[in-house]
């Protein structure tokens, strides 16, 4: 009950904060004066159909489909996002009057979507505004035309009904944007061909990559000297996409990213978030604009991270971690951790299964997982759960034989963290051996 | 809370809302994008609650008498008994294998005629009563053969009986076919022995380990070319305890 005070205070601290003076330029909404402020969206009528196919193509790179979508209809919303201070909603961007956007103008469309200002306060940052920002005043315009051709559905949501006190104070979001929030929109870098631009500008701007990929600090925002080094999202970890040789994509030529994106990849598979990105976003962006984003990433500099020495494969944890991956792993991801083309990832010199972080390998023997379904490689095949067979400490070693064999090299994977892992994801206990 | 913890905690809050989305790939067709596995996907180990069929002490012995004569300790391996084989069937009785789901188990019922038919004994009682009244009889009979309960008999006495009993020598009663139980126990006694550990028989694997039964593994290549050769290939378990 005490605390009741204290937390009143911080939130008015921080909308102080928010709508301080010195605020003008991370809450500034000027650029987007480009917009039309009169007509709302339910009374677009006719749009261009070029800038309807363009804007679809701007609303596929954004994945705004998957996750403002549950169950009521594409784009309805209602999408949970657990947070540990309560439930967010994902909105009804249909153009809906009432409990859609219809009633929204394109100025606000585009104050909501660049600068995290909606119709109903400040956005909370689950939506990518942060990345949003970078979107170009034609591609927000087609997105617009896009967004007038969607079925209008009423459902209404509460977004922010399910987040506990303080956390259902939109105004609280200004202050967070005043700390961390680059309002500014993209800017080409001199020197880079037209193609890197082009890969930087999907990369930060509407597959909005470094929400995931860059680790965020202890107040939640992205750490701009680590861009796109890999950041943990509790149950998943997205890899280290910089040119590092040992956990990143230093090794990786520019096509099998673009065969990643395109179809899940080959050797090494998506899936997770990752699965969902390519479902639903990445296979339909063009070969150009994939081509892209490779070469925009290849030319990322390396982290930091190096090599550690691999765990010396006599011990006889080692020798444990052997027999069982010949017993559970070998057939479907080969004898020498080849694994098996489009279907079960390789292991010999994958970075992604090296990086420090090991909650990927983790979770995935917890709970399996499945690799993205594409046009082009409609599989999806299933990784099945080991959680019923092995308890945390055979996991680990399992996991410490394939990340250190082939040529692989990585930190022991500490029991307790398979632990928290099934305990987090409900993976259940072990069956006992007799 | 003050100034300092609440910007904190709405760090965490940034920190944590990744959102994951749900939708599943239009081409998996609607085949669930989950693998993880249900409870009724999963195997069900012998429990550790104590015998829940074979109650009777003397009962226990008696039949672990007879497992015993049937698969000795010996120089390649412990005994039935001593490999878990009384806990495996107990196991086994208590549930759909004892109660016989899986057989016909009504009427009409005219034992020659329908042994005739189908070319073997046939039974209404379940294999959970066939043991519970089988153990009974076994006890009756050594009382009033020799006085003493059977697991107190000799083995060459225990050999000599299981012997008739096999030939259908041995009279256990009107409601008791003898050589049917001998064979019964020989089957179950045998699974016991051989069935991976999860089920509460082959203690340590040691039924595989006499045979030289690699257990459950999934994938040969590494030794398929390998002919006329030992391979000495370590059993695996279905729950390895290592």
């Amino acid at each position: 009950m005490t605390n009741w005070k204290h937390i009143a205070g911080g939130v008015v601290a921080l909308a102080v904060l928010g709508a301080g003076g010195w605020a003008y330029a991370k809450l500034n909404t000027a650029r987007s004066a480009v917009a039309d402020d009169r007509v709302a969206l339910a009374d677009v009528k006719n749009p261009e159909p070029a800038a309807i196919a363009r804007g679809e193509y701007v609303m596929r790179t954004g994945d705004c489909v998957a996750c403002h979508t549950a169950g009521k209809g594409p784009f309805a919303g209602g999408h949970e996002i657990a947070t540990p201070f309560g439930t967010l909603l994902s909105s009804n961007i249909t153009p809906d009057r009432r409990t859609g956007i219809g009633a929204m103008t394109e100025r606000e469309f585009f104050d909501a979507m660049r600068h995290g200002q909606g119709s109903k306060g400040f956005l909370y940052p689950a939506m990518p505004y942060t990345a949003y920002a970078k979107l170009t005043d034609q591609d927000m315009h087609d997105l617009w035309a896009y967004m007038a051709t969607v079925e209008p559905v009423e459902n209404p949501v509460n977004e922010n009904g399910g987040m506990r006190f303080p956390f259902n104070v939109r105004l609280a979001m200004a202050g967070w944007n005043l700390l961390f929030f680059d309002n500014s929109g993209f800017e080409e870098t001199a020197g880079q061909s037209p193609q890197w631009q082009r890969g930087k500008y999907l990369v930060d701007g509407g597959t909005h990559c470094s929400v995931c990929h860059s680790p965020r600090n202890l107040l939640g925002a992205e750490v701009a000297s680590r861009y796109l080094q890999g950041g943990n999202l509790g149950f998943w970890y997205a890899p280290d996409l910089t040119g590092n040789p040992h956990a990143g994509q230093g090794k990786t030529p520019a096509e099998s990213l673009v065969e990643y994106l395109k179809t899940g990849g080959k050797t090494s598979l998506a899936s997770g978030p990752m699965a969902e990105a390519v479902e639903h976003s990445f296979q339909y962006l063009t070969d150009a604009d994939l081509r892209a984003i490779a070469v925009y990433l290849k030319t990322l500099p390396a982290s930091g991270v190096t090599r550690p020495a691999p765990l010396p494969a006599e011990s006889p944890a080692m020798q444990r971690g052997a027999l069982r991956y010949e017993v559970n792993c070998s057939a479907c991801h080969g004898v020498a951790g080849e694994g098996m083309g489009n279907v079960a990832p390789a292991f010999a010199g994958n970075p992604a299964l090296q990086s420090d972080d090991a909650t990927n390998p983790i979770h995935l023997m917890l709970v399996g997982g499945r690799a993205a379904a594409t046009h082009d490689k409609p599989t999806g095949a299933g990784m099945p759960s080991f959680a019923w067979k092995m308890d945390d400490r055979q996991i680990a070693e399992t996991l410490d034989y394939i990340r250190n064999t082939w040529g692989n090299a990585a930190r022991p994977v500490d029991p307790a963290e398979v632990a928290r892992l099934r305990e987090r994801l409900g993976a259940g206990k072990n069956l006992p051996a007799n | 809370m003050n100034r300092r913890k609440a910007i904190f905690s709405l760090g965490t809050l940034a920190a944590s809302w990744v959102a994951v989305p749900g939708l599943l790939a239009k081409e998996l067709h609607k085949v669930p994008s989950e693998t993880r596995m249900n409870e009724d996907h999963l195997p069900k180990p012998a429990g550790r609650q104590g015998y829940r069929v074979l109650t009777d002490e003397i009962a226990r012995k008696n039949l672990a008498a007879v497992f015993d004569r049937l698969i000795p300790a010996d120089e390649w391996g412990p005994s039935a008994s001593e490999a878990g084989c009384i806990e495996f069937i107990d196991n086994e009785l208590a549930g759909d294998y004892g109660s016989g789901a899986a057989l016909y188990l009504s009427g009409p019922f005219d034992p020659d005629n329908e042994k005739k038919m189908m070319g073997g004994p046939q039974f209404i009682s379940s294999p959970r009563e066939r043991y519970l009244t089988g153990l009974k009889a076994l006890e009756t009979w050594a009382r009033n053969t020799w006085n003493s309960s059977f697991h107190t008999l000799s083995d060459s006495r225990i050999d000599e009986f299981l012997t008739n009993m096999e030939a259908g020598k041995i009279d256990l009663g009107k409601e008791i076919d003898s050589r049917a139980l001998f064979e019964l126990m020989l089957q179950n006694a045998r699974e016991g022995y051989l069935a991976d550990p999860i089920h509460g028989g082959n203690k340590n694997m040691a039924g595989w380990k006499m045979i030289g039964f690699p257990g459950a593994r999934y994938d040969y290549r590494l030794y398929i070319e390998r002919r006329n050769e030992n391979l000495n290939l370590v059993p695996v378990s279905l729950i390895p305890g290592d």
